[in-house]
Parts: structure tokens; sequence; C-alpha cells
């Protein structure tokens, strides 16, 4: 029955290849994916190829996943502290409207790329304030993050909802400065560069500084963090700051790709981040984990919705499928000891 | 001791606050000077109720002895029972209920009803016509039927035939007034043989969710005639899917709920990204006209049904609408 017993005997070579497979486990997962979506995906009309691998239809893919992209990986930082941001949704609605709205209804005369450029910092301003309050509250209070959170996704989704007066803010379609901004900011390259750069970015900041190295510190051991002099209260403070200052670019770009400002946009949003995040390979109880993984994660969540909804399957068999997927991805990536106990 | 403090102060500094947030919130007087009209709302948190609510706010300010108060139920039917239960005591001159979902709100309706205090049911209908005085509203179905008369009308126009294919962009399934526009409209066009469903997606009401579903369908059928949106964030949102892929040219986007304002769907057929949107009528104006009746009015006695026609908004009359 013990299994584990068994692993002792396994010949060195092999254990070592099957922890190289560990590590890149859910890199396999992409590539089973990949090859699910090849055979399963219809033939493009009047060529015959495979319509998933058109060039189109990838980048279709990359753009779709880029805000659950941008998401996750601020999510992933937070993941790796051991705590967790359920107001990314409404934070991003929060950016979406107050971007929309400094665009459409505030007219300072400054000029256009002045108005556009305060219309892109001030929310990520304000996004980045409130992720920043999270994090002192977290440390300075001792409030669990789970909890400090919930109540910023309460309570930002009304903030946005009151900033409008429940009505959506919307970006015209004329030559305004509001259609100049969305012509600006919604072109295919410019959504997918701004996700490739920051991943980019927030890969080397976790991999490769001293920031990156206490974040993870602090998830597998918050307590001997603090021993080892770590500053606790300010890692975690830039940590959730970054998170909400990634969700405030995520919902620039989403006001600028659906030329509005909808107060209930972004819903249960913080779910796609986190799946993509855990399906990734990061731990829920931090301390271990990637932002590799993590763009991993939402590639295999957004090629898996991108084929369902090529072939036109019925939504509701789409979330049972994911669901499916979430929780095999997860338990692929269990040490070997606790999936044979499972 | 002390953090019980720090709570205690920033308790009264929230509560202290609530005025400077709480405009629209008025406390009412209990003191009958004039009228108290109340009205239930299920779902502030919509664009077409929040332009429901502004439109009910215009129009009772005209009336100087009128005063008027919004409970917004959040989409909750044990919430906006109770509220209403509230609004009982209140007592008011005129309750105007837009119910969440008409079983559940059915008793609570009567309830006010046999109370003494006048009821209009606004839009959905309630399960018992006993439980209101007079029921306000715009038929789902017939504006669904104008839409398919009207996508058949287009189809001929550009295929010189009635025939064509469609793509549904459907909200919350399950819905009764989403069933109801689909019901409408297809079995209008299922008449004509020609007229095929070439995909639908479900994209819950919001232009993002259409913007993303489209352009998978837009990948996977290529000869595509209409879009038809249940409502009009959807219909754009097809259509910024169709702009990236440089086919919004080849398609015509329809709509419905022809919202005034902005962001509303008559700006849209102005700006030439719909062809055509249907009004889903907020049913205020007749509301307050017949409440004014019930009110002032001893020997008025309301019809049991007021019906508001839908208009169909065009290129031709859109400039003229939006500007009225």
């Amino acid at each position: 029955m013990r299994l584990n017993e068994g692993v002792q005997s396994i010949p060195a070579v092999f254990k070592k290849s099957t922890g190289t497979l560990k590590k890149f486990q859910s890199f396999t997962g992409l590539v089973l994916i990949l090859f699910l979506a090849v055979i399963l995906s219809p033939r493009q009309h009047g060529t015959g190829r495979i319509l998933f691998l058109t060039p189109e239809n990838l980048s279709d893919i990359f753009r779709q996943v880029s805000e659950n992209g941008i998401i996750a990986i601020g999510m992933t930082f937070i993941i790796l502290t051991s705590g967790i941001d359920l107001s990314v949704g409404s934070l991003l609605a929060l950016a979406a409207t107050l971007c929309a709205k400094i665009l459409t209804q505030m007219n300072p005369s400054i000029g256009q790329p002045l108005h556009i450029f305060l219309a892109i910092f001030l929310p990520l301003m304000l996004t980045t304030g409130f992720g920043a309050l999270y994090g002192l509250l977290i440390s300075k209070l001792n409030i669990q993050p789970f909890i400090i959170t919930l109540a910023g996704m309460i309570g930002l989704r009304g903030f946005a909802r009151f900033l409008t007066n429940n009505a959506n803010i919307d970006i015209g379609f004329g030559d305004d400065i509001s259609a100049v901004f969305a012509n600006l900011i919604s072109p295919k390259p410019v959504v997918i560069t701004t996700f490739v750069v920051i991943a980019v970015i927030m890969s080397i900041i976790l991999g490769r500084t001293v920031f990156g190295l206490r974040v993870k510190s602090i998830g597998d051991n918050s307590i001997g963090s603090r021993y080892a002099g770590i500053p606790v209260t300010k890692t975690l403070l830039f940590t959730y700051a970054l998170s909400g200052l990634l969700t405030g670019v995520a919902g620039v770009l989403h006001a600028a790709q659906n030329h509005q400002g909808s107060p209930n946009d972004g819903v249960s949003y913080e779910l796609d981040a986190i799946a993509a995040v855990v399906i990734g390979g990061t731990k829920m109880t931090g301390g271990k984990g990637s932002i590799v993984g993590t763009i991993i994660g939402v590639f295999i969540m957004g090629i898996l919705t991108n084929t369902f909804r090529l072939k036109g399957v019925d939504i509701n068999i789409e979330m049972m499928a994911k669901a499916v997927i979430i929780i095999v991805a997860v338990w692929l990536q269990q040490p070997r000891k606790a999936r044979s106990k499972g | 001791m002390k953090k019980g403090l720090t709570v205690f102060l920033i308790l009264c500094l929230c509560f202290m606050a609530l005025p400077v947030f709480g405009e629209g919130q008025k406390e009412v007087s209990t003191e009958k000077s004039g009228y108290l009209v109340i009205f239930s709302q299920c779902n502030n948190a919509e664009p077409y109720r929040a332009a429901q609510n502004d439109s009910f706010k215009a129009l009772w300010s005209q009336y100087d002895d009128v005063v008027f108060e919004i409970q917004d139920a959040q989409q909750d039917n044990s919430r906006q029972i109770s509220q209403i239960e509230t609004a009982i005591v209140k007592n008011p001159d005129l309750l105007i209920v837009a119910p969440n979902e008409r079983g559940p709100l059915s008793a609570v309706m009567g309830k006010a009803k046999k109370a003494g205090i006048p009821v209009i049911c606004l839009e959905r209908d309630i399960v018992d016509a006993e439980n209101y005085t007079t029921w306000i509203m715009s038929d789902n179905y017939s504006i669904g039927k104008l839409a398919g008369e009207y996508m058949v009308e287009m189809l001929k126009v550009k295929n010189g035939a009635p025939e064509g294919k469609i793509v549904d962009l459907r909200g919350l399934l399950g819905v009764e007034g989403e069933q109801k526009r689909f019901n409408g409209a297809w079995d209008v066009m299922n008449t004509y043989s020609g007229i095929t469903q070439e995909a639908e997606a479900v994209c819950n009401w919001l232009q993002s969710d259409a913007r993303v579903r489209m352009t998978e369908i837009l990948r996977a059928h290529p000869d595509i005639d209409i879009v038809y949106g249940h409502n009009d964030p959807m219909a754009v949102g097809g259509y910024l899917a169709a702009r990236d892929l440089g086919r919004e040219k080849d398609i015509l986007f329809v709509g419905v709920d022809g919202l005034q304002g902005e962001a509303g769907g008559i700006k849209k057929v102005v700006d030439g990204v719909l062809a055509a949107t249907f009004t889903y009528p907020l049913c205020t104006d007749k509301a307050v006209e017949i409440g004014n009746k019930i009110m002032r009015d001893p020997d008025f006695t309301p019809e049991k049904v007021y019906e508001v026609q839908s208009e169909m908004i065009t290129p031709s009359n859109a400039v003229e609408k939006f500007n009225g």
C-alpha cells in the first residue's frame, strides 16, 4: 500500500528525471492542452487550415489572456506571501470607470497628451494606494488578507458604482479625446506588449531581487522571517501595492478595449487569477512558485476557453470542464507522498 | 481599552460622514404635508435601472408636493420583501414596485394593496393580478418580434431575399426578458427557411464579455449578416470585435434597450455603430401619469394593464431622438 516505500528503491537517474518532469509539470499540462486544442479545432472555412493554429487566433488568445495574465502576476506575489487578494475584480472595475470618467467627464485645459496621461496615471495611483492600504492593514492590524480584501471587494465595487451612479461610462466612437485614448491603447500589439513587458520585469523582480526573495521567505515562514530581520510590513505593503498597480494597468487596458468604464465588470476575475496561479504550480500556502508557472496557468485556461468557444460548446460545460482542469492540475503538482495518501 | 476607543471614534466618523454621501436618500418626514411615493427598485446596479431611477427622480421633482423615495433591493427577493414591508409601515400614498422576480414578490405586494396603498407593478408581472392596482409594462416578446421583422427586411435589402446568417449575443439565460427577446425575434425569422442562426453566445449582458465571445465567433464563422445583441452593450461589444478584424462593414449590429445619454443605444445608432435599436421603455412617464391620477383623483379607476410600446430607432430618427 505504501507507495513511498517503493520510491526509495527507484534508481537515482529516474528520480532525477521525475524531478525535472515535476518541475515542468504545468508546462506538460500546457502541451497536453495545446494537443487537445489542435485535435478539437474546427477547420478554417475556405482554406481548410486548423483554425486554432492560425496566427490570428493565436494572437486573439494572447490578447484575451492579457488582462487576466497581468492580474495573475500580481496575485502570484501575494499568494507567495501566503496571502490572497479577493478585490482585484472590483479594483479593475474601479480603475476602468475612473479612467473613463477622467476622459469623458473632466475637462482640464492641459492639452490632450497630458489629459490622457492623467486618465492612465490617476487610476493607477488609486489602485496602488488601495493595494498599499491592504498591505498596511494586513501587517499592522494583523487581520487575515482574506478578510481585508473581502472587505475591499465589497467596498470598492460599491465605490465604483457610486462614482458612476450605477451607469456605464461610455468611451465614444467619434474623434474626441476618449476615442483617441481607446484607439491608442486597445490595438492588439499594445495590449500584448504590455503583458509581455510586465511578465518579463516581474519575473526578474521575483527571481533575481532581494524583494523577490523576501516575498517567498515571508510565505515560507512569516515568524522566522521577522526574526531574521526581514522587513515584513514593508514587504507586504509593497507586494499588495504592486498587485494593485498591476490590476490598475489591467483596468486601463480593459476600459480602452471595451470602449467603456463599467462598474459591473470584473466580477469573479479574482477567481480566474487565482486559478491561473495555482494551475501554474504556486502553492496557496505560499513560499513556492514562479511567474513562468503563472503565465503557463493563464495560457492553459485561455487556450481551453478558446477551444471550447471555437467549437461552440455550451458555456455550462465549459465551466464544468474548467473545474476539472483546476483540480487535476493541482493534484498533479502534489508531492508523490501526499498524492498517494489521497 | 485603547482599541475600543479607536473603534468607537471610527464608527462615530462613519456615521458623521453618512449625510455627505446620503444625497437622494433623505429622511422622509412623517408629517402628511403632501404625497409620499415609494419606489421599490429590484436592482440599482444596472444601467437600465439607473436610467429608470434618474427618470423617476426628474419626473417626480416637478411636483413640489411629492416626496419621492427609492429603495434598492440589490437583486435580492428577501431584501425587497422586507423593504416593501417597511414601506407598508410608512404608509405611502403610492407604492411602485419593479419586482425582482414574479413569484416571491406577489404576496407582499398584495399585503400592501390590502393595507390600502395603491400599488403600481412596473414591467415584470406578478403571479396574481389581484395583488396590484395596475400593471405598467412593456412586452419583451413584442420587442423581439419588432427586431425580428426589422432583421428580415434588412436581409432582403442586403441579400436580395429573406435569407442570411444571424448571431445571437444573449444575456443571462433563464431571465424571462432574455427568453422573450430571443423567442420574439426567432418566431418571426423562423418562418423564413433561408434565415439561420450561425452561432450564439451567452455574454451576461456585458459589453466586455460580448467583445471576447464575438472575436471567436468571427474567426469560426466567415459569413455573418446580422449580430442581434439582446441588449445594446452586447451589440456594441460585437461591433468592437468585428472592427478589430476589419469586418464591421460587412455585418449589421442590432441592439435592444435604446437608452438615452452618451452610453445609451440611441447614441450608438447616431454614431453608426448600431444599425438599429429597439427601446425597452422605462415606463416611468406612464407610471408618473397614472400614479398622479390615482393619488389626486378619487374618482379615477386605472385600467388593469397599460402597455408602453417600444420604438424602433434607426439612423433616420436617431439624431432627433437623441436630442429630444
